[in-house]
């Protein structure tokens, strides 16, 4: 579903963010992505969305080669696929019904479509009774369910998440990342990159570690 | 908390919806524009007053230059030649002078106005009565109007007669009607064409006012530019709101301009009105048509989008999420 063939993504300054890296994931997997600050899990991300290019390698979604995307097709992959962010990226001009119903907005679904998946969207993420609110009178762990029933209303086939229990305390983070485990259940392919090892380790999904841009593989409970 | 229920699978939007969303979304836009604007009270009048003031500046004085048109174009037929004649010309010598006159292939009728004739339509036009009972002696020269037949008001001919005329004894000076209208025309050409430059600088002075106004516009929504962009809006969803905003200045402004136009022609009406009573015309200011209030609207409309339209294409590619 998602892969990465002997990427190098390289910055201005000649710093090597990843380095000559291979990953694969098949339809409905779900990976953690762990390792230090600054060893290229949001880099890896980014490269995923086509937020940035790699400078060498090949990136396929659901067998598309992407790493050359026109511009003009960005915005059609990044609606196969929903993003979570630590910090959320809520716009805070619009209560939450709003904020949620934007994809779909985009993709141009029908009112009462949207209205429903909203809805089901936010009870999937307990926030239904929150629906007029503006997110700024949420709590943090509540704008981040906010972020994500953003990111799974137009049922995407991936889900990417950077850090998305960062601001988190440890029992709310372990109810978000068991939130994405519920949606790899029904079949969406899961990333999700976090420092949180403990945490991450409970889960008992696949778990790629990367340093200094290079990866290991390390499945399983390890310490 | 959570609760595991199977999401309903998601049928894609088909054509009719999709349409149906484009439209909403157009409409959408427009109101939000328009909020936006409401919301940003003070900026928003400023831009909307500057296009105003850009726009009613070569707007007016084109009406006023079509007015000097219209009223010398009434003149036009007249053609008519004038000889001031000596003040103590005798009626003989002038009765002579007439005959002679009309005797000419290139004239089709003569009148004579006397100086005491003269005077009294001075007075009468003029107002200034007291001044004339207080002159000593009349100052005004007896005239000869001369009308020329249509087929004698070339230039090559006028410019004979005008040679002819200078060798008649008692004539002091020759007006020839068409020539004072030919230069009056031609300078009319020439501020024409001044005011169309005018008009084009101040064109393009709106699009910067425009263009500056989205441009901070998109500055200030740049969070949501990039958050918009990651869940995969096209650059015409993001692009819409923002030439909705520049089509709302342009008719605002449009729509302002159209309103001091009309505030200088009435300030400018009756003067006008009196000055053309001077000369001995009638007049009527002509209001724009609806052909010029719609195109001075359009235009400010056409210009509201160009400058946003120059603004949203340079600022929204350059945010990308990072």
């Amino acid at each position: 579903m998602i892969e990465l063939q002997n990427v190098t993504k390289r910055y201005p300054g000649n710093q090597e963010a990843l380095s000559s890296l291979n990953l694969a994931l098949e339809r409905g997997e779900m990976v953690f992505l762990t390792g230090p600050s600054g060893a290229g899990k949001s880099t890896l991300l980014k490269l995923v969305a086509a937020i940035e290019r790699p400078t060498h390698g090949q990136i396929f979604i659901n067998q598309r080669n992407i790493t050359h995307i026109p511009k003009h097709k960005v915005p059609n992959l990044r609606r196969y696929m929903g993003i979570v962010f630590q910090d959320h990226h809520l716009l805070y001009d619009r209560n939450v019904f709003e904020n949620v119903s934007l994809p779909l907005q985009i993709a141009g679904y029908a009112q009462a479509d949207i209205r429903r998946r909203v809805r089901a969207a936010l009870d999937k993420v307990s926030l239904l009774n929150k629906e007029h609110s503006m997110p700024i009178t949420l709590s943090g762990g509540e704008q981040q369910r906010v972020g994500i029933a953003r990111a799974v209303v137009n049922k995407p086939a991936i889900l990417l998440a950077d850090e998305p229990t960062g601001n988190l305390d440890p029992q709310l983070s372990a109810e978000i990342m068991h939130l994405f485990s519920e949606f790899n259940q029904v079949g969406v392919t899961v990333l999700v990159a976090s420092h949180d090892l403990s945490l991450i380790s409970r889960m008992r999904k696949r778990i790629v570690r990367l340093r200094d841009g290079r990866s290991s593989e390390g499945g399983g409970p390890l310490a | 908390m959570v609760k595991t229920r199977q999401l309903k699978p998601l049928r894609k939007p088909n054509r009719t919806t999709r349409l149906k969303a484009h439209v909403r979304d157009h409409l959408r836009s427009l109101v939000f524009s328009l909020g936006k604007l409401c919301r940003q009270p003070f900026a928003s009048t400023l831009t909307v007053l500057m296009i105003a003031v850009a726009l009613a500046l070569p707007a007016s004085m084109l009406i006023l230059l079509d007015n000097l048109r219209v009223v010398t174009h009434k003149w036009d037929d007249s053609g008519q030649i004038t000889l001031f004649l000596d003040l103590h010309m005798p009626v003989e010598e002038i009765e002579k002078l007439r005959a002679r006159l009309r005797g000419l292939e290139e004239i089709e009728s003569v009148e004579f106005v006397s100086a005491d004739q003269a005077l009294e339509e001075f007075r009468e036009l003029s107002e200034l009565d007291y001044l004339i009972d207080g002159l000593e002696s009349n100052p005004l020269p007896p005239t000869l109007t001369l009308t020329p037949f249509e087929t004698a008001r070339a230039p090559g001919i006028l410019s004979r007669l005008r040679g002819e005329f200078s060798s008649y004894p008692g004539v002091e000076q020759i007006q020839f009607d068409m020539q004072w209208l030919q230069r009056l025309q031609g300078m009319a050409e020439i501020v024409q064409r001044a005011i169309m430059m005018i008009g084009i600088l101040l064109g393009i002075s709106v699009l910067l006012v425009v263009g500056n106004s989205i441009r901070l516009d998109i500055e200030n929504r740049r969070d949501e530019i990039e958050v918009t962009k990651l869940i995969g809006a096209t650059s015409r969803f993001i692009r819409r709101p923002f030439l909705y905003g520049g089509m709302w200045y342009g008719l605002l402004g449009g729509v302002l301009a159209l309103v001091l136009v009309y505030t200088t022609l009435l300030v400018i009406e009756q003067p006008a009105q009196h000055l053309v009573t001077l000369y001995n015309s009638d007049f009527e200011l002509i209001m724009p048509d609806a052909g010029q209030v719609l195109g001075l609207v359009a235009t400010s409309i056409g210009l509201g989008i160009l400058g946003a339209w120059m603004a949203v294409g340079r600022h929204i590619a350059r945010i990308e999420p990072s």
